[in-house]
């Protein structure tokens, strides 16, 4: 018996070791990423987030693409020209913009690239525009609405739950004359083939235009349109394209399939292991990628994607800042570090609904909070006053993090250092509290829940030292902090309950709009969700000059607009604004060619990269 | 006997509708905007009035008794509904995942019992001396450290230092051999695959794969069978006939092995079956440190993001497997023990 057990050891270990290559470089050709999660839908149109953006933005191309890690600076891409009001691919004061499309390109099933394809390509996106996907951005930029819905709506004077029954079919067949109308007279003429040209009308200028269009916006990407009416997409006719509206995500025949024009090609996705496998496309236009084969794997457990990294079977993982000293000085790895265009805020609800589980007795009478508590300037002044960000930034994010003026992100245009920021002062925190409901905050004191989406231990720590400090202020003030699931959060947030919250936003596309718009004007995401009279006090004060700041097209008219919403955010102490993080990334040492673009959906620019010792 | 199988078999889909209803019960205390949240998943979706016109759209918001008869009636078409986590047809996805987990139990379940009835024999027969002492330190060790804890070691000592027990299902020139035409899938599982495609590289990288999590498994669950054995073996050496075989002069190997031991099997046979039960079910910590791609790391993600048509198809999965597995048990325990053979 113990010799079988000796025996069965010797068997294991030697089982074990077979595999270990004392290699320089474990597999040259290939580039192992492990990130979490995986990709949502291959569908350039449904995508809408960056597991899924950084396979599209392989695979298929853009007309224009950013320069190196310039977030401004842009190079042609599918098209041969950047437009530009200097070359006169801009016209019309901004409204019109003109893209040569470049010959002899070849999609990865041989097909050749035209206008054509460019053109359907956008018009099948703006058409099936799904439920919670990205199209609402080029809608915007193109027509001035938020979903094709909304559009379809104003224009025929008749909803779409009006013309539609609830299995997708017409309720009068004489509706249908009208759908094609509409495509005809609005989508249609939208994006139009000029010769070898591609022309984009839009309604008035609209300043992040380029940004919309450019490589890294899976929205915007090119289909081959031959290809794409056999798979069973719109077919690019004006009957029935609402056929092809908002499909669910797993009937849309792009799901899990991808031909495009881009240095890679898709190999496979494979959905149980959530690895996605590349292979380079030795037919590809502009420069070939050094790299073979490229896999995107989600592995969400840290130590086990750690310990890959660390054996060398991963050449770069996503690494959260919290686990710096984990990669930092392990032999054979290093970490890289840069910033995307994100930021952390603590923003208040003025009118938060009656039915809310966060407000205490919903008085203030020391053992909660009125719905309107926050309406007072004086609280949110003193909320502003009791945060302290520099010790919150070297402590917690271990430097890996900066302050900003107001939601707007380094990086973008109307960032201002400058800009007056409310420095951390227990004591004009006192005096804001005396006089916060003519006193009678300071007498009575109250009690309220902030609350933070759960999985983020800088939030959680941010909400905790506010807590800290605004109850040393006076025994009768109490805070409780509350984590909530995403699911919860997403209840609470439509039903106008959350009092106080601490959330994040990711760029969309690098402009001040993208962020103003999503905190400050009354139809924003995190705007809509700070109450009626906050939504009244952003349509008087704030809604005007963000719609004005979006149609300006000279950039300093533009940043002087932004630097005015930026100051009225601050007089009024709209919110509390955290932090924007830094991030790290750690791969081989055998890794060259890295660089970061902050809007590239992914971390690894897999089209340059190669690995050498 | 038949009749025995039968009746329990009738009580299989009665068992599965009650858990059915009773996870549907739960789900409906979700509001309709929770279970939203497997389908907008980040803040950047929240665009206008989108959310709303979503739960419409898969009826989210309508009554819970609706929405399970809605469900019950798919189910009866063959239709689990669609694994926003697993991003397939629930049932194609709960089968495609199965064989990782039936493999990694195959393969832990053997060095389990080996071991544990083994060493509960060695232990048993050197009751109360110092190797029975530490037989029962080292099992008891085991058996109270949680398996990410003992799975997070065997990852840092083993692979990410000395290069053994690499985490995942292979290696990365092994899978493209395995994802190529030429490899014929039969079983789903990657070592039985293997050699049945004659390739001996392929099954040797899969089995070394497969070390880390069976070195833990075993080491968290062998205890148990340990405890088992030893206790039933020690009661089994006090029994009249062990005396008999003893006096009648059998050399003490024979008394052992022939007389003591078999009988002393009977109880461990049953948690055995037991044993196997629970780790088709319980995987689910070992799967994900070890990134393998079974059911358990699959039911964790789902139940983690609401994503509640594959909770309830994982659930009912589960279900029929335990009452199956336990019937097997039951069956296998007449068979072994005449004395319990039913009628």
């Amino acid at each position: 018996m113990k010799r079988i057990l000796w025996w069965s050891i010797v068997v294991l270990l030697c089982l074990g070791w077979s595999g270990l290559v004392f290699a320089e470089v474990k597999n040259p050709d290939t580039y192992i990423y492990l990130s979490i999660s995986e990709p949502d839908t291959l569908d350039p149109h449904f995508a809408y987030d960056t597991a899924s953006g950084e396979i599209i933005n392989f695979v298929y191309e853009n007309l224009i693409a950013y320069k190196g890690e310039s977030v401004s600076e842009f190079v042609p891409r599918l098209a041969t020209e950047v437009p530009s009001m200097e070359n006169g691919l801009i016209k019309d004061d901004g409204k019109t913009y003109v893209f040569p499309i470049r010959k002899g390109v070849k999609f990865h099933n041989g097909n050749d690239l035209t206008p054509e394809d460019v053109e359907y390509s956008f018009e099948r996106g703006l058409l099936f525009d799904p439920y919670a996907g990205p199209m609402w951005m080029l809608i915007e930029a193109l027509f001035d609405y938020e979903t094709l819905e909304d559009f379809v709506a104003d224009k025929l004077g008749m909803s779409w739950a009006d013309m539609f029954n609830e299995d997708g079919s017409l309720k009068d067949e004489g509706y249908a004359q009208k759908l094609i109308e509409f495509y005809n007279q609005y989508i249609d003429p939208a994006v139009e083939v000029e010769g070898d040209n591609v022309v984009f009308h839009l309604v008035r200028p609209f300043a992040p235009f380029l940004s919309i269009l450019a490589q890294n916006s899976s929205w915007s990407a090119v289909l081959d349109k031959e290809t794409s009416v056999a798979m069973g997409l719109w077919d690019g006719k004006a009957e029935n394209w609402w056929k092809y509206h908002n499909l669910k995500k797993e009937e849309s025949p792009l799901y899990q399939q991808a031909i495009g024009t881009g240095p890679f090609k898709l190999l496979e996705w494979d959905r149980t292991q959530q690895k996605v496998t590349l292979v380079r496309n030795e037919d590809y236009w502009g420069e070939k990628p050094k790299l073979a084969k490229v896999i995107i794997w989600g592995i969400d457990e840290w130590s086990t994607r750690r310990a890959m990294l660390e054996a060398g079977d991963a050449d770069q993982i996503y690494t959260p800042t919290q686990y710096y000293d984990q990669v930092k000085g392990m032999p054979g790895v290093k970490v890289e570090e840069g910033a995307r265009i994100t930021i952390t805020a603590m923003h208040f609800n003025w009118t938060v609904s009656k039915e809310s589980k966060y407000l205490g007795s919903g008085q203030l009478d020391g053992e909660g909070i009125p719905p309107d508590f926050f309406s007072d300037v004086h609280v949110r002044k003193a909320f502003c006053y009791a945060f302290d960000y520099d010790t919150f930034i070297q402590e917690v994010l271990k430097g890996f993090g900066h302050r900003i003026p107001s939601v707007l992100p380094k990086g973008l245009l109307g960032y201002d250092e400058s800009l007056p920021m409310y420095p951390f002062d227990l004591e004009k925190a006192k005096e804001e509290f005396q006089q916060a409901w003519g006193g009678q905050v300071w007498e009575k004191g109250f009690k309220l829940t902030l609350l933070y989406n759960t999985g983020n231990e800088a939030r959680q720590t941010a909400c905790e030292m506010l807590k800290e400090n605004i109850e040393s202020l006076n025994p009768k003030f109490k805070i409780e902090v509350q984590g909530v699931q995403w699911p919860t959060y997403l209840d609470a947030y439509k039903q106008g309950q959350l009092p106080a919250f601490v959330i994040g936003w990711l760029a969309d596309y690098p402009d001040p709009h993208n962020f103003i718009f999503t905190y400050y004007h009354s139809n924003g995401v995190y705007g809509s969700s700070q109450g009626q009279a906050f939504k009244d006090f952003a349509k008087a004060n704030l809604n005007p000059l963000i719609e004005e700041a979006i149609a300006e097209t000279d950039p300093a008219a533009r940043a002087e607009k932004y630097t005015e919403i930026q100051k009225i955010a601050y007089e009024n102490a709209l919110g509390i604004p955290f932090y924007q993080p830094e991030e790290i990334y750690a791969m081989r040492t055998w890794v060259k060619g890295w660089f970061l673009n902050p809007m590239r959906p992914g971390e690894v620019n897999y089209d340059s990269i190669w690995k050498e010792e | 006997m038949i009749f025995y199988v039968l009746r329990r078999l009738l009580f299989l889909p009665i068992a599965l509708f009650g858990v059915s209803l009773l996870i549907f019960a739960m789900i409906g205390l979700l509001s309709p905007y929770q279970r939203l949240a497997t389908f907008i998943n980040s803040p950047e979706r929240l665009k206008s009035e989108n959310v709303d016109k979503l739960i419409s759209q898969y009826g989210l918001d309508d009554p819970i008794f609706v929405q399970y008869l809605r469900w019950l009636k798919n189910v009866f078409q063959g239709n689990l509904g669609w694994s926003y986590v697993g991003k397939g047809p629930v049932f194609e996805v709960i089968l495609e995942r199965f064989p990782y987990t039936l493999e990694l139990t195959i393969f832990s379940v053997i060095p389990i019992i080996f071991l544990g009835v083994s060493l509960g024999v060695i232990s048993a027969l050197h009751h109360n001396k110092l190797l029975d002492h530490v037989l029962r330190i080292f099992a008891v060790v085991g058996w109270s450290f949680p398996d990410f804890v003992f799975g997070l070691i065997i990852l840092m000592v083993f692979y990410s230092t000395l290069g053994l027990f690499p985490p995942g299902n292979l290696s990365v020139w092994a899978e493209t051999i395995v994802k190529s035409q030429a490899f014929r899938h039969i079983t789903g599982m990657l070592t039985f695959d293997s050699l049945l495609n004659g390739r001996l590289d392929i099954f040797w990288d899969a089995l070394r794969h497969l070390l880390g999590p069976v070195l833990t498994l075993t080491y968290v669950e062998f205890a148990f069978i340990l405890r088992i054995t030893r206790s039933s073996m020690l009661e089994v050496l006090q029994k009249d006939y062990v005396r008999t075989a003893r006096a009648k002069g059998l050399e003490e190997k024979v008394v052992i092995n022939k007389h003591a031991r078999r009988n002393a099997l009977i109880p461990v046979a049953t948690v055995s079956g037991q044993t196997v039960v629970g780790l088709l079910a319980g995987t689910v910590i070992v799967e994900t440190i070890f990134n393998r791609t079974g059911l358990g790391s699959f039911m964790a993600l789902a139940a983690q993001q609401l994503d509640y048509a594959s909770i309830m198809g994982g659930t009912l999965f589960f279900g029929f497997i335990l009452i199956l597995g336990n019937l097997c048990v039951d069956l296998s325990y007449a068979f072994i023990d005449p004395r319990v053979r039913l009628e």
